[in-house]
Formats: C-alpha cells, structure tokens, sequence
C-alpha cells in the first residue's frame, strides 16, 4: 500500500511544481464559471425559457456544480501515457513489479486530492460568498457522492483506454482532439444534458459521456425518484464494468503490439 | 541469477509486408554473478534484445528463463530482482525531487530500513549522490542524472543488472567511479550484470565475457582474453573494427 502512497504523493508533487501554472488554472476556471453564468443568464433573460426544460434557477445550480466537479474530476491521464508511449519512456514503467495501470491510478489520485485542494475548496469558497440559495439537495447527497464516485472512474478508464490507443497509433492527439469535443459535449459539462435535442439524447443513451458528468451533476442538484436515482447509479455501474473489461482487452493486445520509440 | 536466452527473434513490422528481422534466433547463457559486455554496432539488435530480456517486449520467437523462471509465469518474482539502467531514458520522475524517487522504489520493492539506509551511504560515499539528493532531475546535469539513475536501479539490490550505455556523457573521473562502483556491487553482491556499451575502455575495465551481435545474429560468445588471443592482438578497439567492418562486408555481398 506505501508504493501506491507514494505514487499519490508524486502525483500531488508533481502537480504543484509549477506555482504559475496551479494559479492560471486556478484563475481559468473562475473565468469560465463567470461566463457560464453569464451566459445563461442572458440567454434565459431574451427567451423567459418557455421551451427549455430546466428552470433559470435549475440551470445556474446545474453549471456551477457541474463545474465544481470538473475542477478534480480532469485529468491528465490520455497525455501522460501518450508521451510515455510516444517517447518509449514507458520501457522504464514495465520493468516494474507492480501493474502499470494502477501507477497510473495512483499517480492520478494524487493529482486529483492535489487538485481538490488547490482548486476546489477555494472555488467552493467563492461560491459560497456569492451565490445565495440551496445549491445541493440535501437528502441526495450521499447518492450524488456515490455517483461522482463512480464518474470518477469512468473518467479515469475512458481516459486509460484513449491513452492506450497510442500502442496502435503513437501519435494520438487529433483524436484527442476530436474525443475532448464530443466528452464536453455529450458529458453535459457544458450545456446540462436535459437541454440536448431528441436526437442527440438517444445517441447519448449508448455512450458513457453522460455518466461521467450529466448523471451526478443531476443527482445533486434536482430532485429525484428513488427509483430514478438507482436506475442512474445502476447506468454508471454498468460503464465501469464495461470500461474496465474493454481497458484490460487494450492493455492485453497493445502491449504485444508495443515498439518501444527511440532506441 | 543466471540467465539463458534461446532461439530468440524479433521481427519488426515496416508498413505493409514490409519486414525487419531486429534479432535473428541467438541463443547465449551468463551465468550468475558475472559481467559480461554485451556489445554490437548501431541497429545491431542490442536493445531489442534486452528489451526482451527485461520483460518489456515480447519475443516472436525464442524463450529466456531467468534462474528457470520466464516472463509468463513469474513476471512478478523477475521485476523485483531485476535493475535497469537505460542511458538514454531516466527512470526518475522528471519534476520532483530525486529523493521522493528513491522512496518510492524503496516500498515498491519492499526494501528494509536498514538496507535502504546501508545503500543510501553507499550511493553518498560513492557517487556523492547528497549533492542533488533534493534537487528534481529536470535540474541536474546528465553525469548527476545517471549517477541518480544508477542508485534508483541499485537501492534494491537486485540479482541481475541490465545496464543500457551507462557511461554515455559522463566526465572521465566520474566514468571512473562509476565504473569502480559497478565492480564493487558485482564483487559484493554477486549481482549478474550486463553491460552495453561503445565505450572500449568501459568493456576492458569491467567485463570477462563478452557478447557482439550485428544486423540481430550473434557473432561472438565467449571470454576477453580467448577474443585477443584470437585476434593476436591486445587492442580491443581494433578487434572490434574489425568485427563490425567484417560484418558491414559480408552484408554488402548479400545485397
């Protein structure tokens, strides 16, 4: 258990190396939830949201939260594998004893606890100041805490699957590119979920995008059913599984596939 | 630990049909606690093939028990007793400091406190590691960098070393330690080591046995003195030339 303490430990230190770039962060995602409400505000004050589906009051809940969330729950995890890849670095990593997709686990753990600290807690606190009104709802809390669990997860293995492509295509970043449009999309960080037209919605249904932002954002900030909250944690248990089994399928074949770049 | 390596080949897929044989069936044993230089000229095949012998890609063909365990089977127990030393690529973590490293081996390899402390005087006495100890290895020097380097793959004593070019930049003095540090481990600890390199002088202070392999086939396999008294000269640099000019030849023919 100290190795992987100590991976955390790395991560957390490797995060905070930089002091400018903690703080252009940190000072980006103020930035952006000004915008958002900004934003929406304007966009519910030209149109009184007669044919929107959530409230003014529901949507400002859901961006804030859904931002809050994503100051941990980014991760670096697609680009840290993609260069090891790409410069062969990953030779030193599988000489080791102990899985390489846990050392990645465990390093991004540590980022995220750095992450929360740095990041969170104090945008939290900004909210906190200028925000009034219930932001959470109460009784779903400990569900929503489960279901950002969960994404979390998700997260990291849709992230270790995409990193791992790299094992066919070295270089990964154009569908990098492409992938982190359609994730901020369909994950619902940007424009909740419930707003996205039918079509949309359906396509939706079949990916894993919604259950890493879309399904807890919605458990804490709108009430809901019993019923609908398990149907939702059930949704995101399903992708964890699914993702785990097809990460471990990339890992197998991949590896064999590995040309360990420069010498 | 001993180790043998049998029929081994590795081909390389260039775009379409296109193949590359990197190595080429050879077969060779050390046994424990030797030193031996493994050594062949630029796109010989050497790091391929201790790419394959550390585990790290998967041989097409061939088998290499490690003291009767291979990598199917006992990929765990092989890890924790092996070290290495890639010139060319670090194993330390790039922006922290080296010390955070070193403990991190330390309980990823189940290292006792009094053993990792013993080695930690050892890396200082030797390799003056207490200098950039604290310092991240983005910071260092590339002699300081191999010199951290080396003690991440030594803090937990394994069996076997692989070292990768591992005096590649470093200034004549500290080539000199290092290389009096690598005969010491191999002295003390009985530790199998193999040693890649284009340093003559590296090969002629360290090794007994040498290993030379070229466009992936194994040319020689046997003892230092038994390769000069072949060649009739005590001049290693020139029985190398000629080895490798041989091998350029001969290649040249088939073309």
């Amino acid at each position: 258990m100290r190795k992987y303490a100590d991976l955390a430990m790395i991560g957390i230190k490797e995060h905070t190396a930089y002091l400018s770039s903690v703080w252009a962060n940190f000072l980006a995602k103020v930035v952006y939830l000004y915008m958002q409400f900004a934003l929406w505000n304007a966009l519910f004050a030209s149109n009184k949201g007669s044919n929107i589906p959530l409230s003014h009051n529901e949507t400002i809940r859901y961006i804030i939260v859904a931002t809050i969330i994503s100051t941990f729950m980014e991760c670096d995890v697609i680009g840290w594998i993609n260069g090891q890849i790409q410069s062969g670095d990953v030779a030193n990593q599988l000489i080791r004893p102990i899985d390489y997709k846990f050392m990645i686990f465990a390093r991004h753990i540590g980022t995220s606890l750095a992450r929360f600290v740095i990041y969170t807690i104090p945008l939290m606190i900004l909210i906190c100041i200028f925000y009034n009104g219930e932001l959470f709802c109460k009784k779903q809390l400990a569900c929503g805490i489960l279901s950002i669990i969960l994404a979390y997860m998700i997260q990291f293995l849709y992230s270790l699957i995409i990193g791992l492509m790299a094992f066919w295509l070295i270089v990964t970043w154009p569908l990098n590119m492409l992938l982190a449009a359609i994730y901020k999309l369909l994950s619902g960080s940007w424009i909740p979920a419930a707003m996205f037209p039918e079509l949309l919605t359906k396509i939706n249904m079949f990916l894993p995008f919604r259950a890493i932002y879309a399904i807890p954002v919605t458990i804490i900030t709108t009430p809901m059913s019993a019923e609908s909250i398990r149907e939702s944690l059930s949704i995101q248990l399903f992708w964890v599984v699914a993702l785990f089994l097809i990460s471990e399928a990339a890992w197998v074949v991949g590896k064999n596939k590995l040309v360990v770049q420069g010498g | 630990m001993s180790i043998e390596v049998n029929n081994l080949t590795k081909i390389y897929k260039q775009k379409k049909h296109q193949k590359k044989i990197a190595v080429d069936n050879i077969s060779f044993t050390i046994p424990g606690g030797e030193i031996v230089g493994f050594i062949g000229p630029n796109g010989a095949g050497k790091s391929t093939t201790i790419k394959m012998m550390t585990g790290i890609l998967t041989p097409d063909n061939g088998s290499i028990s490690i003291n009767g365990m291979n990598f199917k089977k006992n990929r765990k127990e092989i890890m924790l007793k092996t070290g290495v030393v890639f010139g060319q690529k670090s194993v330390l973590c790039w922006d922290i400091p080296v010390i955070d490293s070193l403990k991190l081996f330390r309980d990823m390899y189940r290292v006792p406190r009094e053993v990792f402390i013993e080695n930690m005087d050892a890396f200082i006495a030797i390799l003056g590691l207490d200098e950039f100890i604290d310092q991240p290895p983005r910071l260092l020097s590339l002699g300081q960098r191999m010199k951290a380097d080396l003690a991440a793959s030594l803090i937990y004593n394994p069996d076997v070393l692989f070292l990768d070019e591992p005096t590649i930049g470093i200034d004549v003095l500290s080539k000199e330690r290092i290389r009096h540090f690598i005969k010491k481990i191999n002295e003390e600890r009985h530790t199998t080591i193999i040693l890649t390199t284009h340093d003559v002088s590296d090969i002629e202070s360290l090794c007994e046995k040498m290993i030379i392999i070229d466009k992936g086939a194994l040319i020689y396999d046997g003892t230092l003195p038994q390769l000069k008294s072949d060649y009739r000269t005590t001049d290693l640099e020139e029985i190398i030339k000629k080895i490798y000019l041989a091998g350029e030849k001969r290649y040249e023919k088939i073309c």
